[in-house]
């Protein structure tokens, strides 16, 4: 129920954020820099004399852009890869497993190195390495889930009956594996969301003026010894965020679980 | 006319480690229409890979099998394709088969769906099955986790007469049944087979069954059928060992009974291991040098039975 | 004449579910005299893992004794602490049950295993492994000495419950409690077992409480038999008395269903018609009756004791109450 909660403020919040937010993020204040908390900025200010609160609100909405469109198109691919290794032919699903294998050997910031050497850093920088290496993950969840299906009875029952191997993925491999897989994506997005602010911290991800609670943190890091306020206020959305989307994911899976509901008589 | 069935030396081998097991290892049969044949069969013995083989669901290596007469094909697995239409499998886990996020009536729906038969009016149509194995329309949104063991079993059913096949082949339909509503289904197979000439295949472990509802029957041990033939006879006059034992298995509140009871030795031989000689002399009371050496061929018995023994029961004694 | 092992006087056990209490065990009472085996038959729904539950307070926490008293060894066993029952279980009450494969730890070795189960004695490792191979030995399996040093998953079926056994039975317990121990095996399998249980109970002079819904198996093997029904005790007594004369239109029933009695080929097996009560809203009067094909107005009106001499039924029909 928590989870539920945390997360509907914080979609809120962040969809709101150009009528909720006191000040322009990007208005500069020199003469009100590294302030602390006031009745006029709730969260102080930073080292530019910004909003700090107006940056963390629309810092969501760069949150909310890369966790939901990463995590749906790796969701996406990797379903579908998962799939294919899971019940295709051994052969094929040795080819993918290597593949997946290898992308997955790369540590995340040399890939985010390679990517930006490519094509500059920027938020379509972030999400593509996101993306790249979250597809290896999904995929070999569902790949695991999927073999375990294969035997099992019903699944055999289709086959009996003589239905195609697109019915039996679409119809009854895929309802059974998403919901672990809607869960498992659910509780990744504090992990994406942290890995943008991570990328955005070593300056490969959003450019600046933007505000993102990557961009944020670094800020704040820089400017420490003169101010606490910027780092504790980028710091506490993504903790908000990780607890409330655990919480939200494992309400999730209680409702799914269908051993949870009553037998009825 | 020939029959609905027949299989012909069929052959169901893996290959396994360096070598292979020879799961199911030359058996043949016949199913009539509107009549019921029983595969009798204890863990190990090859009975539900036989099923599996037959419905398309295994690879077979070697043998024909030839339905309303014509002889199916093997697709590129080595697996037979059959008339799914026409042939139809219940499975012996009855609500591990039911796919388990659909409703009944979802489920009952499927055959249609998947062989692109019109329905007027799909609702009707899964109500009509249900009250065919003579459940109630309350079950139709029903998930299977919700159903009892009965009522999955009894789904399962309607759901394999949904587009009135030919042939039924049942893979233990009593097992896991209560006492008391064993007799629900299979009163329902022999009613339906009554009303449409379906021809079934039971596999069973069970003999006690076999009495009441198949014409024919076939003893299997390690891969192989031991003795086949009109039910009634060898139920009344066994002649293979095995079966003789199979059949005072049956613990009672009859001394007498307990005392004759053939008691087999030890546990069932490895695949991998098969004896050599006669399969079943390891386990066997009556088993004598002969048997340890030369494979029995099949004997002709009387009225269409065969088996293969050396020493069949109701020749000579038992060993002394 | 010697106390009983155990003896059960109306033991009521109910369940916390969705919305209500379900009275899953109602006024159950069996006794088992020293050195018999007594048999609870009955079929799914009827309370019998229920009553095993109970007699070793392993019952789940939505769970809660309503009443009764469970004798053992006169003390009861409801009123004892965590710590008393714990030593109590594997020692002088032992379990076996249905699978083999959940009751046998999969990571350890069979030989570990029955080592571990010897924790109480002081006796060191040599002593253990020459028990355990002692034991093996007593119930029949070949080679003792090279099965210990397997897995379980490497055993046949029919193996691992005899291993299951020879653990419940090292203890030399004075109870044994048996919970379908026969039902995953084959029929060859079975029959096998039952002698075995048979010889060993007269080596070891315990006494089993053997659960089943295999009328056959409980004929063949117990002394005495319970019959139960949607969670109460419908007839009991000698075994040959009950599966001779029932009592109880229910044991009748069922001794009518078992097609291992039905001689004759038939193509219609008879069967008992309806379902199962809804213990959550319990019909007044007697459990059965909606089933009962000789029901009449005072089924409905009265819940039936159990009653009779050494052949007991709960039951108002004139012929039942002898």
């Amino acid at each position: 129920m928590a989870g539920f909660v945390l997360v509907g403020l914080m979609l809120l919040a962040t969809v709101c954020a150009p009528w909720l937010a006191p000040h322009d993020p990007l208005e500069v204040d020199v003469t009100n820099r590294l302030s602390s908390p006031s009745a006029q900025h709730w969260l102080g200010t930073d080292q530019l004399g910004r909003d700090v609160l107006s940056r963390v609100l629309f810092g969501g909405q760069v949150a909310l852009k890369v966790s939901l469109i990463a995590i749906s198109a790796s969701m996406a691919i990797g379903l579908v890869l998962g799939m294919i290794a899971g019940f295709g032919p051994r052969w094929l699903d040795r080819i993918l497993l290597v593949s997946f294998d290898t992308v997955r050997s790369f540590p995340t910031i040399m890939f985010a190195l390679a990517i930006v050497a490519l094509i500059g850093p920027s938020l379509n920088t972030v999400i593509g390495v996101i993306i790249a290496t979250s597809i290896p993950v999904y995929a070999r969840v569902v790949r695991t889930q999927t073999q375990a299906l294969r035997e099992r009875d019903f699944i055999l029952a289709e086959r009996a009956m003589g239905a195609s191997t697109l019915r039996i993925l679409r119809d009854h491999v895929l309802p059974n594996i998403a919901p672990p897989l809607v869960i498992l994506a659910s509780m990744d997005v504090p992990a994406v969301i942290a890995m943008e602010a991570g990328l955005s911290f070593l300056g490969l991800g959003v450019n600046p003026p933007t505000p993102s609670w990557g961009s944020i943190l670094n800020d704040g890091y820089s400017y420490l010894r003169n101010s606490p306020w910027p780092i504790i206020a980028g710091g506490l959305p993504l903790i908000a965020v990780t607890l409330g989307f655990t919480f939200f994911g494992e309400a999730l899976r209680d409702i799914f679980d269908p051993r949870l509901r009553r037998k009825d008589a | 006319m020939s029959a609905l069935l027949e299989v012909r030396d069929l052959r169901v081998r893996y290959p396994l480690r360096g070598g292979f097991v020879d799961v199911v290892h030359g058996v043949s049969l016949d199913v009539r229409r509107g009549e019921t044949a029983a595969i009798v069969g204890e863990s190990g013995s090859g009975k539900t890979t036989l099923a599996m083989a037959l419905c398309g669901l295994a690879p077979v290596s070697a043998g024909e099998v030839r339905f309303d007469g014509k002889a199916l094909a093997q697709d590129r697995s080595r697996r037979l394709m059959p008339d799914r239409k026409r042939l139809a499998l219940m499975f012996q886990d009855a609500s591990g088969s039911l796919s388990p996020r659909m409703s009944v009536r979802r489920i009952l729906a499927e055959p249609r769906h998947i062989h692109r038969v019109a329905t007027v009016d799909a609702d009707r149509e899964a109500l009509r099955l249900l009250s065919l194995v003579g459940l109630g329309e309350e079950l139709a949104d029903r998930y299977p986790h919700q159903l009892s063991g009965g009522q999955a079993r009894r789904v399962g059913l309607a759901r394999a007469l949904a587009l009135d096949p030919d042939l039924l082949i049942a893979d233990e339909p009593t097992a896991g049944l209560d006492v008391s509503i064993q007799g629900e289904v299979l009163n329902l197979l022999a009613r339906v087979q009554q009303e449409t000439g379906l021809g079934i295949l039971i596999i069973t472990h069970n003999l006690n069954i076999v009495r009441h509802v198949a014409d024919d029957m076939a003893i299997m041990y390690l891969g192989r059928f031991v003795e086949q033939g009109d039910s009634r006879q060898i139920l009344s006059d066994p002649r293979h060992p095995y079966t003789a034992a199979l059949l005072s298995a049956n613990p009672g509140l009859d001394p007498e009974a307990s005392r004759s009871r053939i008691e087999l030795i030890g546990e069932v031989p490895s695949l991998l291991h098969r004896p050599r000689g006669c399969e079943f002399h390891t386990r066997c009371p009556r088993a004598r040098e002969t048997c340890t050496e030369t494979f029995p061929e099949s004997t002709r018995g009387a009225g269409a039975r065969t088996f293969n023994c050396h020493f069949p029961m109701g020749c000579l004694p038992a060993k002394p | 004449m010697s106390s009983p092992v155990l003896e059960i006087r109306d033991l009521t056990v109910t369940y916390q579910a969705g919305h209500g209490r379900v009275p899953a065990l109602r006024d159950v009472s069996l006794v088992i005299p020293e050195g018999s085996i007594v048999g609870v038959v009955g079929e799914s729904g009827c309370g019998k893992s229920t009553l095993i539950s109970a007699i070793i307070r392993l019952l789940a926490p939505n769970a809660r004794i309503a009443g009764g008293e469970v004798r053992f060894k006169d003390r009861d066993l409801l009123l004892l602490s965590l710590e008393e029952m714990r030593s109590l279980r594997g020692d002088d009450i032992s379990v076996v049950f249905q699978d083999p494969m959940t009751s046998l730890s999969p990571v350890l070795t069979i030989g570990r295993q029955m080592a571990d189960v010897q924790h109480r004695g002081a006796a060191g490792r040599r002593a253990r492994q020459a028990r355990s191979r002692q034991m093996l030995e007593r119930v029949g399996i070949p080679d003792a000495e090279a099965q210990l040093r397997r897995y379980p998953h490497q055993l046949s079926g029919g193996m691992r419950q005899r291993v299951a056994i020879a653990m419940a039975l090292m203890a030399e317990p004075s109870l044994l409690i048996a919970d379908e121990p026969t039902t995953a095996l084959d029929a060859t399998l079975e029959v096998q077992i039952i002698r075995l249980l048979q010889e060993l109970q007269r080596d070891v002079g315990c006494s089993i409480l053997f659960v089943s819904h295999h009328l056959g198996v409980i004929a063949e093997l117990c002394d005495a038999v319970v019959v139960m029904y949607a969670g109460e005790v419908v007839e009991s007594g000698a075994t040959h008395d009950v599966l001779r004369n029932p009592r109880h239109p229910y044991t009748q029933r069922l001794l009518d269903c078992d097609p291992a009695r039905i001689a004759e080929r038939t193509r219609v097996l008879p069967v008992i018609a309806g379902s199962l009560p809804d213990l959550e809203n319990l019909p007044g009067g007697c459990i059965f009756r909606e089933r009962c094909l000789q029901s009449f107005a005072r089924c409905a009106a009265e819940r039936p004791v159990l009653s009779g001499g050494s052949h007991r039924t709960a039951c108002h029909l004139p012929e039942a109450a002898a």
